[in-house]
């Protein structure tokens, strides 16, 4: 098949936008982000990529292990372990138990009796969990930062300072446990100086403790390394970097269906408007006048109040849009192809008119809608977020960015500025790469080009 | 060559042409033309109606004896690629027959055309535009082929290499695409292309006129060669009349959708019988400054073909117009029936033929 092999224009065409470095690079990030944005689920979850439990290999991203199977305890108003293993705590217990057989062993030295003695009381000491790199799903809630200090006071306040100092080392916030383990935490806490109300969360509010001085607060939480939000969370706690990948792929996958679906459809009904020409050429025309006159924002309002908008209504009505303007080049391009003498020459071998179309037209038509075709995705993908900013988009929970940008820019979060840059740095960063690479494929396909010897 | 306009229906070739094609062997003609007519309709108004029409071919008729070329004159704008398309039937003519070996190519369709198709074959202008970039050499040359399901894919190939020797390319071209080769080779693919349905018609659109003059010989005596070898029979279009004389055996001068004057290659350029032939033979550049003109220039534009001038077309800028010429509309006349072959009857469509 002619077109399944690369004809020399087209190689070098390709050669030409390779040597373009810009676009080039921008191509092979933008592709990079696509393909790892499929793999998402690898990289931002709240299942462990690989959980090693006495020996034995699990892995929680293809099976479902309850808190039982790694005899993990449930939350506490849970009386049962059925529940689905929470995995960044599990990491962290498990390092917990790790850290706290290398100290007793430490104090206890190396006897036989004192290691298996060890071994019983932390079984899992050998035991670790692998969490992707983004230990979040783009679904779940995390309050911690307001509720750890809550949690270890009231272990504190029932006297039970070793849980206390456990928690806070689970949690990494290690020089509060320490001060519980040497027991100066009381003497701290006493001083109103300190801790104006005499518990942990005042110590946070006056500073006297800097590495817990950012606790205590609800949700949008900043950036921190210790629950791995890396670019912060959400008013609902949810965690920003996820969100921001997940909504990447849901509308770079929006994009590409949008764009191939309205380029086949477009290359088609163009393709045989300018093919078969004449009186059906100018009576669709004007039918796709009249559709193009319709205002595509007011249908989506119109759908939005009549169904619940999902990813493949909100696909099936921008498509039945996008399309049209594509049968304005392809139609075009086919009226000028048509009446080149390769194309009379076919005709008059008596070549039927699908394989003219196909086999000699289009392979030749095509060009304007390969330049074409990056701005129409970065285009479907902002459109995407546009409606999703304005609440026409995908339906609430779904990770959007459209719905980042709708939180930033509330009047309480306008200093959380986490939440601003990230959705409007994605954005950004994504149309500076496709414009890159829309202005390389141009500059590759310029037919001026030919016109020079090189 | 006949001429079937006046009378020429009484002639033997076009009742044998109209007949079965079993009579038509031995020299008998090949294709009869008769009064072809080809009209582009001229929209206007509000509602986009017929509001006249351009006559590009208006009543062209001739026949052509197989192994024999015609040589189609004249100048840009006059009809002579619409003849062309209507001959292969790219485009189908208002009205007229178009007889191939007896079958009305003008009125064929379906299956019937498909194979009609496989006979008459066309030699395009532009080898830049004619064919395809994105294909090899081999998959052009081979697509007639596989259209027409002739042999197998091995074959087809093998048939491929064959004629790209024939035509003075090597066999090992076929993998190269079109813009490896120069214009005259690129017509050499053209012509191979035109050859691989073995067809007994071939019409070429000024198959030269595109190329140097340097390679213009080159792909005539390719053309002359094989007319020789496979009995091809060629209409030539052209506006270049010593390629005529070169090429062709009759000759059929075209002004204005019609054909003006035709006959043998040596009676036209020894005797012209009409003006406008006589014209156009003088502005052959001769390469001599003493040689005098005797004929004046033609003055003026040729006329629009929406509304062509009443009588004869070329009246308003022949020096010898009369009265008369703006009313009549004259008719392809015979000048001499020279020697005892109406075939090749020298004829002229003007009034005054006999007197100028």
């Amino acid at each position: 098949m002619v077109w399944l092999r690369i004809d020399p224009i087209t190689r070098k065409r390709f050669e030409r936008f390779r040597r373009i470095k810009r676009g080039y690079y921008s191509f092979l990030i933008l592709l990079a982000a696509m393909v790892l944005s499929v793999f998402a689920p690898y990289l931002a979850e709240s299942r462990a990529l690989i959980v090693w439990h006495q020996g034995l290999p699990y892995f929680p991203t293809f099976e479902y292990y309850t808190m039982d199977t790694f005899a993990q305890d449930p939350p506490p108003a849970w009386g049962m372990g059925d529940l689905e293993t929470e995995y960044l705590r599990l990491q962290r217990e498990w390092r917990l138990e790790g850290f706290l057989y290398d100290r007793e062993l430490g104090e206890m030295g190396s006897s036989p009796d004192a290691l298996s003695a060890l071994d019983a009381k932390y079984p899992n000491h050998g035991s670790f969990v692998v969490m992707p790199a983004i230990p979040w799903d783009p679904y779940q809630s995390d309050f911690w930062s307001n509720e750890i200090l809550n949690e270890v006071d009231l272990l504190l306040e029932a006297g039970d300072s070793e849980g206390a100092e456990h928690l806070a080392r689970r949690d990494g916030l290690e020089e509060l446990a320490d001060v519980i383990y040497s027991g100066e935490v009381r003497a701290l806490i006493a001083d109103p100086g300190r801790s104006p109300t005499g518990d942990l969360k005042g110590l946070a509010r006056t500073g006297a403790m800097p590495s817990i001085a950012g606790l205590g607060v609800v949700p949008p939480n900043a950036p921190g390394w210790n629950r791995r939000h890396y670019l912060g969370t959400d008013s609902q706690g949810r965690d920003v970097a996820s969100r921001l990948l997940y909504g990447f792929r849901i509308s770079i996958f929006f994009a590409l269906f949008l764009t191939i679906f309205s380029q086949v459809v477009g290359t088609v009904i163009g393709s045989v408007q300018g093919y078969v020409g004449g009186r059906f050429d100018i009576v669709s025309q004007r039918v796709l006048e009249v559709l193009l006159s319709i205002p595509f924002l007011y249908v989506v309002i119109i759908m939005a109040a009549l169904f619940q908008p999902s990813f493949w209504l909100l696909l099936g009505i921008m498509a039945l849009f996008q399309w049209i303007g594509i049968t304005f080049f392809m139609r075009t391009e086919m009226y000028r192809e048509k009446t080149r003498e390769y194309c009379l020459a076919a005709r008059s071998y008596g070549a039927s008119h699908l394989r003219i179309i196909f086999r000699h037209l289009l392979p030749n038509a095509l060009t304007p809608l390969v330049t074409f075709t990056p701005f129409a995705v970065v285009a479907a993908i902002f459109s995407l977020t546009a409606l999703d900013y304005l609440g026409y988009g995908l339906p609430a929970p779904t990770p959007s960015w459209g719905e980042l940008i709708d939180q930033a820019l509330q009047i309480e979060n306008r200093d959380k500025l986490w939440l601003t840059f990230a959705p409007f740095g994605a954005l950004t960063i994504t149309l500076v790469l496709v414009v890159f690479i829309g202005e390389s494929v141009r500059e590759a396909f310029d037919p001026k080009q030919y016109a020079k010897y090189e | 060559m006949t001429q079937n306009a006046s009378g020429g229906g009484s002639s033997p070739e076009s009742t044998a042409g109209g007949g079965a094609g079993s009579a038509l062997q031995g020299g008998d003609a090949l294709l009869q033309v008769r009064g072809l007519r080809m009209h582009y309709p001229v929209r206007g108004g509000v509602l986009g109606g017929r509001i006249g029409s351009i006559r590009a071919v208006d009543g062209v008729s001739f026949s052509l004896r197989k192994g024999e070329t015609l040589g189609l004159v004249g100048e840009s704008g006059c009809g002579k690629s619409t003849l062309a398309r209507a001959l292969t039937r790219l485009e189908t003519p208002t009205a007229g027959r178009v007889l191939f070996e007896g079958k009305d190519i003008a009125s064929a369709s379906g299956a019937e055309l498909f194979r009609l198709r496989r006979e008459i074959q066309m030699i395009f202008q532009d080898p830049y535009s004619s064919l395809n970039p994105r294909m090899t050499v081999g998959e052009i040359i081979r697509e007639p082929l596989a259209v027409h399901r002739l042999g197998t894919k091995e074959e087809q190939l093998g048939k491929v290499r064959d004629l790209l020797e024939t035509v003075g390319l090597g066999a090992d071209m076929v993998g190269r695409y079109p813009h490896e080769f120069s214009g005259g080779q690129r017509q050499r693919i053209g012509v191979a292309r035109a050859l691989a349905l073995d067809p007994k018609l071939v019409i070429a659109d000024e198959p030269v006129s595109a190329l140097d003059v340097s390679v213009q010989s080159q792909v005539l005596n390719l053309m002359v060669r094989l007319q020789r070898e496979r009995g091809l029979t060629y209409v030539f279009i052209t506006h270049d009349l010593s390629v005529v004389e070169h090429v062709s055996d009759t000759v059929a001068i075209m002004y204005l959708g019609r054909i003006v004057e035709q006959g043998p290659v040596d009676q036209i350029f020894r005797s012209p019988a009409h003006p406008y032939t006589r014209a156009l033979l003088e502005a052959i550049p001769v390469p001599d400054p003493r040689q005098r003109k005797d004929e004046a220039p033609v003055k003026g534009e040729t006329p629009s073909p929406v509304s062509p001038p009443p009588g004869c077309p070329f009246h308003p800028r022949c020096h010898h117009a009369i009265a008369e010429c703006r009313s009549t509309v004259p008719e392809l006349e015979v000048m001499e029936t020279s020697g005892a072959d109406p075939a090749h009857a020298h004829t002229a469509a003007c009034i005054r033929r006999h007197e100028i």
